[in-house]
Order: C-alpha cells, then sequence, then structure tokens
C-alpha cells in the first residue's frame, strides 16, 4: 500500500514537471515574438485610431467655439 | 517578421469550388481559433511538443534503467512517460492539422513537409507497437529516438527558422 501511494506520487511528481516544462515553453516562445502578434498589433491600431478620433473632436470643438460670437 | 513557406500565409491553389469553400472555411476556422495569430500559436504548440520530447528522453531513461534517480523509480517514469507521449501526439496532430489546413502544401517547404509526414508515419508505428504489436517491442527505443530526431527537424525547418527570423 505504502508503495502504490510512493508510485502514484512519483507520476504526479513528473506529470507537475512536465507542465511546469509547457509553461516555461509557451513563455519563452511568447516573449520571443513580442509585441508583433496580430492581436496585438489590432490594439495598436485601434488606440491609434481612437487617439485620431479624439484629436478630430478636439479640432472640431476649437473650430465651434471660435465661429461663436 | 520573415516569412518562411511553412509558416507564411497560402497561397493561390487550384481546387474544385467545393474543394476552395472547404478550404476557406477551415482556413476561417483556424483564423478564429487561433484570433488571427495561427503561425505564432503553431510555433507555439510545435515549441511545446519540442520541449516535452526532450523530457521524454529524459522519463526513459529512467524507465529503462539507464539513469537512476533516488526520486524517482523506473515503473513511475514509465507511466509519465506513456501520459506525456500521448499529449504529445494530440498536440502533433493538432499542428499536422493546423497547417494542412492553413498554409497547405509549398513546394519550398519540402523537408519540412517530407520531415513531418515522416514524423507522423513513424509515431503512428510507435503507438501501434505500443498498444498492439507487442512483439515488436525491441524496436520500441529506435522508433523512439527516430520520432525524437524527425520532430526536431520538423520544428527546425519551420518554427525554429520562424523564431530565428522573428
Amino acid at each position: 500500500m505504502p508503495e502504490e501511494r510512493s508510485h502514484t506520487r512519483q507520476v504526479i511528481g513528473s506529470l507537475v514537471v512536465a507542465l511546469l516544462i509547457v509553461v516555461a515553453a509557451v513563455a519563452v516562445v511568447t516573449a520571443k515574438f513580442g509585441p508583433t502578434s496580430a492581436a496585438e498589433q489590432e490594439a495598436v491600431e485601434e488606440r491609434l485610431e481612437q487617439r485620431e478620433e479624439r484629436l478630430e473632436e478636439r479640432r472640431e470643438l476649437q473650430e465651434e467655439r471660435r465661429e461663436e460670437p | 517578421m520573415k516569412l518562411h513557406a511553412a509558416t507564411s500565409r497560402p497561397g493561390l491553389r487550384h481546387e474544385t469550388p467545393q474543394r476552395a469553400n472547404f478550404s476557406c472555411a477551415l482556413e476561417d476556422l483556424i483564423e478564429t481559433l487561433t484570433r488571427g495569430n495561427p503561425t505564432e500559436v503553431k510555433v507555439i504548440l510545435a515549441s511545446v511538443a519540442l520541449a516535452l520530447a526532450v523530457y521524454q528522453l529524459v522519463l526513459i531513461s529512467i524507465g529503462y534503467g539507464k539513469v537512476r534517480l533516488p526520486f524517482l523509480g523506473a515503473p513511475p517514469a514509465a507511466q509519465a512517460h506513456r501520459a506525456v507521449g500521448d499529449t504529445i501526439a494530440v498536440v502533433l496532430v493538432v499542428v499536422a492539422l493546423m497547417c494542412v489546413g492553413y498554409f497547405g502544401f509549398e513546394d519550398d517547404a519540402t523537408l519540412h513537409m517530407v520531415a513531418a509526414i515522416a514524423l507522423l508515419g513513424v509515431l503512428a508505428l510507435k503507438i501501434v507497437v505500443v498498444r498492439r504489436w507487442h512483439a515488436m517491442g525491441r524496436f520500441l527505443p529506435a522508433l523512439g529516438i527516430s520520432v525524437w530526431l524527425l520532430l526536431a527537424l520538423t520544428w527546425l525547418t519551420s518554427a525554429g527558422d520562424f523564431l530565428a527570423g522573428s
């Protein structure tokens, strides 16, 4: 019985090590990609668009104020 | 970012309309599942498979008694080797489906394609030997090493190349 427990513990330990290897591999490869993924680029483009929209709104507001007597 | 035949977007293919529709649907599915990053997801999955394959060598060395550790016996190591091997097989099939479904067969990725097809073939043979064809069990170490070498070659000719260029 204790031998069986030790066997199960060793199998679980080996699988936990495998899981840690998976996490490390994903982290290393993802870090290597950097901010070049499509999702990242889309997010950057969206932020730029929002910024441009805000600038345009401000310009319009300024023009409206100038036109007011 | 460097584009490689096995990791770049597919070019035009001469297909029947039904087949073209199926190809488009498959490409859309892969694109949706990977949120527009099929290459990156494929590279990550292939790298995970390679990293686990290195760990598999360690486990089976303990399983065959070539390496002795005080905290890990041969039977648990062999059992973990089987479980991790099943996981790697599933990951490799997913990567292969993504590769063929999204990138297709390109002329300038011949080595990658040949290595990948050989890898899947040897892996399938190894699974058959482990599960059914026990009489051929003596060839398992050779089959295992072949799987590892073919996986390394397949990774190097696609994911490794992509990572070196990114």
